[in-house]
């Protein structure tokens, strides 16, 4: 039971750190930016927006990705289940 | 605070006095669902979220009685819930597709617009202080309750673990509103938190009750109301990531908005009454098959499980809170 918890703590954690220095990293250096070379500053805000919303996507991609592999890569370990349930199954039909 | 206690009592008494008579009438009018996670698939009573709405509007009447002032906040809050209530119990009743759910769940966040009880400032959060969404927030009130609403309804999928996650969660954001001195969002946890100690009593392993959507619902969107009325919204981020995860898990993986019943099932029922995650690619990843990925167990393990990692979240949200406190 307690690996089944750390699995998601782990995965928790990762979030939430995730989400504290995307924050900060937004809020101090994308927002404040300076683009000498843009005079437009509705081209410099889309930049910014655009630059956040590639970040939150990334750490979205990023905490489905490594679910999606400890899923699978836990499930594999184990299979023995998996078969045991299809055999009882394949017996019962 | 003791017109505070008042208003948790009462709401607590409401809930469980008018649960059985729920239950009794559910019955009586064949509004039921099997539990099918169990050999003998009991018929168990459905909608007991009418209870916890009964509770609710208890527990809110009784503190706009003993506190006037707060009456814009409490019928903005109770409205919020109820509009949730209602698409929930229409979709008992009669099952509304997987978009149209959604999209009705979004009206639940009007009232806090029209009555403009929300801080048009814009959310608070740790390190970075209030942020500058004052364009976006009105938007965003609308999305977070339609999101923690469908997020709450995803995550039931065994007994206690909908009545059993939202009370640690209603827990967390009472606690947090006492360390931020957040007086609204203390008021507004304990309306809540007496009628979600009813459900989890009833609805616990071996459930005696199901909530149904009118509960879960109308649950989800209270609690999104009161992140937003009482200023909670990164705590509120963080206590819901069970619920979160979950949805967002399930989501990613069919790539479209579904409904539990067009879905492959995530889940198995073995014969020694254990339960054991698909290997079916159609399925979606749920919270609950992850937890089952490492081998079978008992459903009142795997919920006692989902519990556990919500109270996990709900430390992590306190320390949020604490963090908001000592660095804004």
């Amino acid at each position: 039971m307690i690996r089944r918890i750390l699995d998601f703590v782990l995965v928790l954690l990762f979030v939430w750190t995730c989400m504290i220095l995307g924050l900060w990293f937004i809020n101090e250096i994308i927002v404040p930016l300076e683009i000498p070379w843009i005079k437009n500053h509705a081209i410099i805000a889309i930049i910014k927006l655009m630059t956040s919303g590639g970040l939150a996507f990334l750490w979205l991609w990023l905490w489905r990705e490594i679910i999606k592999r400890m899923f699978w890569h836990t499930l594999k370990t184990h299979k023995k289940y998996v078969k045991k349930a299809e055999s009882e199954k394949s017996d019962k039909n | 605070m003791i017109n505070e206690l008042i208003t948790l009592i009462v709401g607590f008494a409401a809930s469980f006095l008018s649960m059985p008579l729920v239950m009794k009438f559910m019955k009586k009018k064949g509004i039921v669902g099997v539990d099918m996670h169990k050999k003998n698939k009991p018929v168990i009573p459905e909608m007991g979220g009418v209870a916890v709405i009964i509770g609710i509007v208890a527990s809110v009447a009784t503190a706009s009685v003993l506190i006037p002032e707060k009456n814009r906040l409490l019928l903005s809050f109770l409205a919020s819930a109820l509009i949730a209530g209602v698409v929930g119990a229409v979709d008992d009743l009669r099952p509304l597709s997987a978009r149209v759910k959604p999209l009705l769940t979004l009206f639940s966040g009007m009232p806090i617009l029209m009555l403009c009880t929300y801080d048009p400032r814009g959310p608070i959060f740790p390190i970075i202080g209030r942020t500058r969404l004052t364009i976006i927030y009105p938007i965003l009130i609308i999305v977070a309750l339609a999101v923690t609403s469908n997020a709450v309804n995803m995550l039931d999928p065994f007994n206690g673990t909908m009545s059993g996650t939202c009370t640690v969660i209603a827990a967390t954001l009472l606690i947090s509103s006492l360390i931020l001195g957040r007086n609204d969002g203390m008021l507004l946890s304990l309306c809540m938190l007496g009628p979600l100690l009813v459900l989890y009593l009833f609805n616990r392993y071996p459930a005696k009750v199901f909530s149904g959507d009118v509960g879960s619902l109308s649950i989800g969107a209270a609690l999104g109301a009161i992140a937003i009325l009482g200023h909670l919204e990164a705590v509120a981020i963080v206590a819901f990531a069970p619920q979160i995860m979950n949805g967002f898990y399930g989501l990613s993986t069919m790539g479209r908005l579904y409904e539990r019943r067009e879905a492959a099932r995530p889940v198995v029922l073995l014969d020694d009454e254990r339960l054991m995650a698909t290997s079916d690619p159609e399925a979606p990843l749920t919270l609950a098959r992850i937890i089952l990925a490492r081998g079978p167990l008992y459903e009142y393990e795997a919920a006692r499980i989902i519990i556990i990692l919500s109270i996990i979240s709900g430390i992590l949200a306190i320390f949020t809170a604490y963090l908001i406190k000592v660095t804004t």
